[in-house]
């Protein structure tokens, strides 16, 4: 089950990167680069997923004296979490970054904005 | 001290805080933010301080009241007290030089600034691996958000270059995510230095996490060729982010990789040294053709980075010194790197030449002069006593290959460096003035503070004698204090000043050494005499003189290899300095320095292959060195030594260097600071003697090197028009008969070197004083277009005349001691073929010497000079003490040479000459200067006599009888007879002085540019091909270090 | 072409990477160290029954603060780039008016939405969810009211004081741990009261709720200023 999620995981970054890489189109590279992101956190919950355990919050399920033995380990799914948020605030300024450029040559063209270099 | 947290709690505090203030009320706004930035300065401040004087240990810090590696925690020691003060520094002076525009952009971009500082400080802090992931993001956005901000009013370069930034940012997170994770998975913890502990070679794809933490934190320090987004934004954001961006965001990710590096343990640091110093030439190489000023400094900043890298990658050899020399480079770096962002906002034109504008204020000269030799690691900066401790334990441990990478980098990043500087000072200033606003200078002085004070620490940390006590170098320092006054004051100061210090060392010297520092320090101050001749402040001329004087009386009172070469670094820098004020001077500094800065790489890296580790070596240790090093280090230092005295295939910027310096000038680099090369070969023959490599002895190579040396140089001397360029190349050909003279290692070989030296300084400062003169006159260098003047300038005929007798070797003058004792010399070596040559050389010089004559002052005088006097009297009077000089010198050569030729019996037992009272004898005849003299002033006063009188009805021809048969030649001078003096020889020895060396040397630099210029197209600007870069760049570095 | 195909090689090999790190893989079968203490004492010493929750606020808690910073700086930047590109053109855009479904949907959803978010921080220490989560939906609720009237107008200033105020708060309690209890952001400076209860695990709860203004305000402020380049 891991790894099947975590290669899932991994072959959706390497589409991101794909299309990240080929895409000429800003707003597509941006949005393959959510598909990358969305593999990480899924190689990231793979990572941390324990065969026959539950989630790690105490309650009725889980009770506090056994909880060593129901859980997953809590660590990657706190990761996650603050992995998801930075990458929706990197994709966000990376849209705030597409409207600038478009607002500057009028074309979502990645080849066109090429001036510096060397 | 306060809780370092509070540096990261104040900042996102004051960030928040901002957002409650008023969008109009920007002024407030601005306070918090420099008050928090201020208050996050004074934190670090605080910290080093106690870590650094009181000696506070390292404090760990926790979080939510839990133990690491539970919860998680930071550090503070005294790396991280230093590193956040510099973070910290930039920011808050970064925010003073941004007013105008933070106030026009409002609270949302100072928050962003704060933010930005307090993640690089998170990135310092931090001991969790995922924290610093954390703060890495931070950064990225931050950075993205401040070079978005620097388009404000541009248009829109700044903005494709910060996409170009994400998207790369992007890539490598993906990377650190997984590898953080993965990391996470095999070692069960977070912590830095929980990971720390495990081995990590024997866990299941512990490596290959370590692997993608590790490449992407290694990306975020721009590696060639995975940095073409980091130039871009050099290149386009505004110069105070890149300030941040460069002296910061580079010092906190090079913190970060090396705590990393801990994890990692000794099988990761061969990949940092890699990655580091292939970074490190590339950049430098492709900054070669670079013409944008930003984009320069980008290409100079990775390069560094890439420096420091390498030095990280070194630590299994350079143990305990790893951070001494580490943030010896990283310091010097960010500090100048963030000096000349600022400086570069001051100027409005982006070319290199447009920095010109900056030429007419002196204080930001002064700091642009800062600057660069921090950057290029010359003393007395931090760098400079890294670059030493770095060489040397490279050089112990054999890393040969690597020593020869740095130093050939380090060597091109001094070439872009000056020539740029060449370009402030020489070129023509656009018309823009440059913008001084008090609250943009201010952060480019603190910088200029920072790098002297920081130098100032490193020496006292170094554990050797701090070069900022120098006596000598803190009298031409003070020299900066004083440029306010007028030249002749300072002049003054600088005679009594150099006096003075003759007279407080005298009795310390042996006879050897005496001659030199008669030669520098009282030569020195009869030289400066003919500077009572300029006017006005002369500003820059007075610190860069004395620091190549300080640096000379250095050189001869250095006992160790260390004090040697910072002395023989002051002595190049200064001549730098005094070469590059002539009118056209400025390719022929830029030539003096590259090949003075080449050769002095050769002297560091003989020194630290001879030390072999050793903290303090004297330069007396290297009598034991033995086979078979000893003749490498041998033919390093000679090869050094003789890059000064300028012998054949490195002495091409000695004629440029020579003859466009100034009247006063000329005397000083020809007649003194070529004697620097001298007295290191003196050194080196004293103590290493005779070496032999591959059979081959190498004083016999140095003798014909010599020989050709002096052939050549006389050679080319005869077919010059320009008369102190001629005098330039009869240089040459003097420091080769010198050279030779050392080469025969024997006593009177010695002895006429010597001889030479002091013949040397005399009489070629005082040609160099007349013609100087004499051209000072007459608006015109060539010969061709003198003549005449022997009865307008009768003062500089006498010296011309009897400068020409000393250096041609005829009697009655001390040239002909010098001639004698080596004559002597040469029959009592067992070297013939040279011996030929040299011989040569002799005629050819009076080839020269009469023409200088001849065309200057004989034959008739010119029109427009008719009206012209004889030369400033302060120019004529050194030359009449050198006069005056000569003449006692030939009468009485015992005086100075008596106690040397008792000394060289210590060394060179046999052949010592006999000393009567007015007599010398040799194994081979005797010499008497006092009957010579006597005789041929006889044979001289009948002669002229007779010539009077049989002259008495001679006809005077006026000019202009004859006339062209109404051809109007082409070229005017043609038809003149002093230009092309020597044509017939030209026709048969002229294929000898065709520019072969010129050549070679101008082929290699073309080579180099090309090499540069093609190579850099590989960042062709677009952002996919960056990240394209980046995941090649992961993968090659992958598959070579864990293979398949 | 020939450039997609030179980044299918190279990824083929970036995949070789990953499938390496994929093969070295071995799921545990045991917690790790830092897992098993989490397990033990998350509920002992600061009495917080969802353990992720323990860890995001308090334990890793300097990393969610910098993941605010993360928003907040997005939010600031992208506030402040598309406040400057509007100045120039007046709102005088003519959208057809949204139909009555969504108009009706929205007036009575999104209520129960930003009450939904509510809940979801308020619990985070006892159930799935927290002020991550809580403030997405609350935005998302603004979402709603943006598509249903896209030139509704925000009040910025609302917005920022709200991020402004829970963020200095957020500092603050941060601070007060430092000072009151064992370190910054420390729980412990309230009572952590009893295990599965609302008001429990000390400053858990109030400081979750501060995150979910906080994460509703940036998020809606981003949703607010992009919203405003939709006639591009």
């Amino acid at each position: 089950m891991a790894y099947l999620v975590m290669a899932t995981g991994f072959i959706l970054i390497l589409i991101g990167f794909y299309g990240a890489l080929t895409n000429r189109n800003l707003l597509r590279m941006i949005v393959a680069f959510t598909i990358a992101n969305t593999g990480v956190h899924l190689v990231i919950v793979a990572i941390g997923y324990m065969h026959g355990r539950t989630a790690p919050i105490i309650d009725s399920a889980v009770a506090a004296s056994d909880a060593v033995l129901r859980i997953i380990d809590p660590v990657p799914q706190a990761l996650v979490l603050t992995a998801i948020v930075i990458g929706v605030g990197v994709t966000a300024l990376m849209l705030a970054y597409a409207y600038k450029l478009y607002e500057s040559k009028r074309t979502l063209d990645i080849g066109k904005f090429t001036e510096l270099k060397w | 001290m306060v809780n370092a947290l509070y540096i990261i709690a104040a900042a996102m505090a004051a960030a928040f805080f901002l957002g409650l203030i008023k969008e109009d009320k920007r002024g407030l706004a601005y306070t918090v933010t420099l008050l928090a930035l201020a208050f996050m300065t004074w934190v670090s401040a605080g910290w080093l301080w106690a870590f650094a004087v009181d000696g506070v240990l390292t404090v760990e810090i926790f979080t939510a009241g839990t133990e690491p590696p539970f919860a998680i925690n930071l550090r503070m020691g005294l790396a991280e007290a230093a590193l956040t003060l510099l973070v910290n520094l930039t920011g808050l002076l970064s925010a003073i030089y941004l007013k105008d525009t933070l106030l026009e952009l409002g609270r949302r971009a100072m928050a962003v600034l704060l933010i930005a500082t307090m993640a690089l400080c998170g990135i310092i802090l931090t001991r969790d691996a995922f924290n610093l992931f954390v703060f890495f993001e931070l950064t990225v956005i931050a950075t993205g958000g401040l070079i978005l901000f620097s388009d404000a009013n541009d248009d829109g370069r700044a903005l494709s270059a910060g996409f170009k930034y994400l998207i790369v940012s992007q890539v490598i997170s993906v990377f650190l995510l997984l590898g953080v994770l993965f990391a996470y998975h095999v070692t069960g913890t977070l912590n830095i230095d929980g990971m720390n502990g495990t081995q990590w070679a024997l866990l299941n794809g512990g490596a290959i996490a370590f692997f993608m933490m590790f490449i992407a934190v290694v990306a975020e320090l721009k590696p060639f060729p995975a940095n073409g987004w980091a130039l871009d934004i050099y290149e386009s954001a505004h110069p105070a982010f890149s300030a941040i961006f460069s002296a910061a965001s580079s010092a906190a990710t090079v913190f970060a990789l090396d705590k990393l590096l801990l994890i990692g343990g000794a099988d990761w640091l061969p990949v940092a040294t890699g990655v580091g110093i292939l970074t490190f030439v590339a950049s430098n190489l492709f900054a070669l053709p670079q013409t944008n000023d930003r984009r320069l400094l980008g290409y100079s900043s990775i390069a560094q980075i890439g420096l420091v890298l390498t030095v990280l990658g070194q630590r299994d050899i350079l143990g305990e010194s790893t951070e001494f020399i580490a943030f010896g480079l990283l310091v010097s770096h960010s500090v100048a790197k963030a000096g000349l962002f600022w400086l570069s906002g001051l100027v409005a034109g982006r070319g290199l030449s447009d920095w010109s504008v900056i030429a007419k204020r002196p204080l930001l000269v002064f700091a642009f002069v800062t600057f660069i030799c921090m950057l290029s690691g010359l003393p007395p900066f931090p760098g400079f006593y890294a670059k030493w401790d770095l060489v040397r334990l490279l050089a112990s441990e054999g890393r040969l290959a690597l020593l020869a990478l740095i130093l050939i980098g380090a060597l091109i990043e001094a070439a872009y460096l000056f020539r740029w500087f060449g370009y402030i000072i020489k070129r023509e200033a656009p018309a823009e003035a440059v913008v001084c606003v008090a609250h943009k200078v201010l952060p480019v002085f603190v910088a200029v503070f920072a790098g002297w004070a920081l130098g100032f620490v490193w020496g006292e940390l170094s554990g050797r004698a701090n070069l900022l006590l120098a006596i000598p170098l803190l009298f031409a320092l003070s020299f900066l204090l004083l440029d306010w006054l007028p030249a002749w004051v300072k002049n003054s100061i600088a005679i009594v000043g150099m006096s003075t210090f003759f007279y407080l060392t005298y009795p310390g010297y042996d006879p050897l050494q005496l001659i030199f520092a008669i030669i520098i320090l009282v030569g020195g101050a009869i030289t400066l005499l003919a500077s009572y001749s300029a006017h006005g402040r002369r500003v820059g001329f007075y610190p860069s003189a004395m620091l190549m004087y300080a640096g000379l009386a250095m050189l001869i009172h250095a006992t160790d290899t260390f004090g040697f070469f910072a002395a023989w670094e002051f002595l190049t820098i200064g001549s730098y300095f005094l070469i590059l004020r002539g009118k056209e001077s400025e390719p022929h500094a830029l030539s003096y320095i590259i090949f003075s800065l080449g050769g002095a790489f050769m002297i560091l890296a003989g020194f630290a292959i001879a030390a072999d580790g050793s903290y303090h070596y004297l330069i007396e240790s290297l009598r034991q060195l033995e086979q078979p090093v000893a003749p490498w280090v041998f033919a390093m230092l000679a090869i050094g030594f003789m890059t000064k005295t300028a012998a054949i295939g490195v002495h091409i910027w000695l004629p440029g260097a020579h003859a466009e310096a100034e009247t006063d000038v000329s005397p000083m680099v020809s007649g003194i600071l070529l004697k620097a090369g001298l007295y290191g070969m003196m050194v080196l023959l004293l103590t290493m003697g005779k070496q032999q490599l591959y059979g081959v002895e190498l004083t016999h190579v140095l003798l014909w090197i010599a020989a050709i040396t002096a052939f050549l140089g006389n050679l080319m001397a005869i077919f010059q028009e320009d008369a102190k360029r001629l005098l330039a190349y009869s240089s040459i050909g003097q420091m080769g008969y010198a050279l030779f003279g050392l080469a025969l290692m024997n006593h009177l070989g010695w002895l006429m070197a010597l001889m030479f030296v002091i013949n040397h300084y005399i009489y070629k400062s005082m040609l160099f004083l007349a013609v100087g003169g004499v051209a000072k006159r007459t608006g015109t260098r060539d010969m061709y277009k003198m003549g005449g003047l022997i009865t307008l300038m009768p003062f500089s005929f006498v010296a011309v005349l009897i400068g020409i007798i000393a250096v041609s070797g005829v009697p009655p003058l001390s040239g002909f001691g010098g001639r004698w004792i080596f004559y002597n010399a040469i029959l009592d070596s067992d070297y013939r073929l040279p011996m030929v040559v040299i011989f040569l050389a002799g005629p050819i010089a009076f080839l020269y010497l009469f023409r200088l004559i001849y065309a200057i002052f004989l034959g008739q005088l010119k029109d427009e000079f008719r009206q012209i006097k004889e030369a400033p009297f302060w120019i004529v009077l050194p030359q009449m003490i050198y006069v005056v000089l000569l003449l006692i010198f030939a009468v009485f050569p015992g005086i100075a040479l008596r106690r040397v030729d008792e000394y060289l019996t210590r060394f060179f037992p046999e052949g010592g000459l006999g000393w009567a009272t007015n007599q010398i004898t040799s194994n081979y005849g005797y010499w008497n200067p006092v009957a010579i003299m006597i005789t041929i002033g006889v044979i001289f006063c009948t002669l002229f006599a007779w010539l009077l009188f049989v002259n008495r009805k001679a006809q005077k021809v006026k000019q202009f009888n004859i006339v062209f048969s109404a051809e109007r030649p082409f070229r005017p001078e043609t038809t003149h007879f002093a230009w092309n003096f020597f044509a017939p020889y030209r026709k048969a020895l002229g294929f000898m002085v065709q520019p072969f060396v010129t050549r070679f040397w101008g082929g290699l630099t073309e080579l180099l540019h090309s090499t540069a210029d093609f190579s850099r197209k590989l960042y062709n600007g677009n952002g996919q091909t960056y990240a394209f870069h980046f995941l090649a760049f992961v993968v090659v570095v992958f598959f070579m270090r864990l293979g398949v | 072409m020939i450039k997609n195909f030179a980044v299918f090689l190279l990824l083929l090999f970036v995949a070789a990477i990953f499938s390496a790190l994929l093969v070295s893989y071995e799921p545990d079968t045991w917690l790790n160290l830092t897992a098993l203490y989490y397990a033990e004492r998350t509920a002992v010493d600061l009495g917080s029954a969802n353990i992720v929750t323990a860890i995001v606020v308090t334990y890793r808690g300097l990393d969610t603060l910098g993941e605010v910073t993360v928003l907040f700086l997005s939010a600031s930047i992208v506030g402040l780039v598309l406040a400057r590109g509007k100045k120039q053109e007046h709102q005088q855009r003519n959208l057809a008016p949204a139909g009555e479904l969504l108009v009706t949907g929205s007036r009575l959803l999104t209520p129960l939405i930003m009450l939904l978010g509510v809940y979801v921080f308020v619990n985070g220490h006892l159930t799935p969810g927290g002020g991550f989560q809580g403030g997405a939906i609350i935005a998302s609720g603004v979402l709603l009211l943006l598509l249903t009237d896209p030139l509704k107008h925000f009040s910025h200033r609302l917005i920022s004081a709200l991020e402004s105020i829970a963020g200095i708060f957020y500092v603050a309690i941060g601070v007060a741990g430092l000072v009151f209890a064992g370190g910054f952001l420390d729980n412990r400076i309230l009572p952590i009261g009893e295990l599965g209860a609302l008001f429990s695990a000390g400053a858990i709860p109030l400081i979750y709720s501060l995150i979910g203004l906080k994460v509703g305000a940036e998020f809606s402020s981003i949703l607010a200023d992009l919203s405003a380049t939709e006639e591009l």
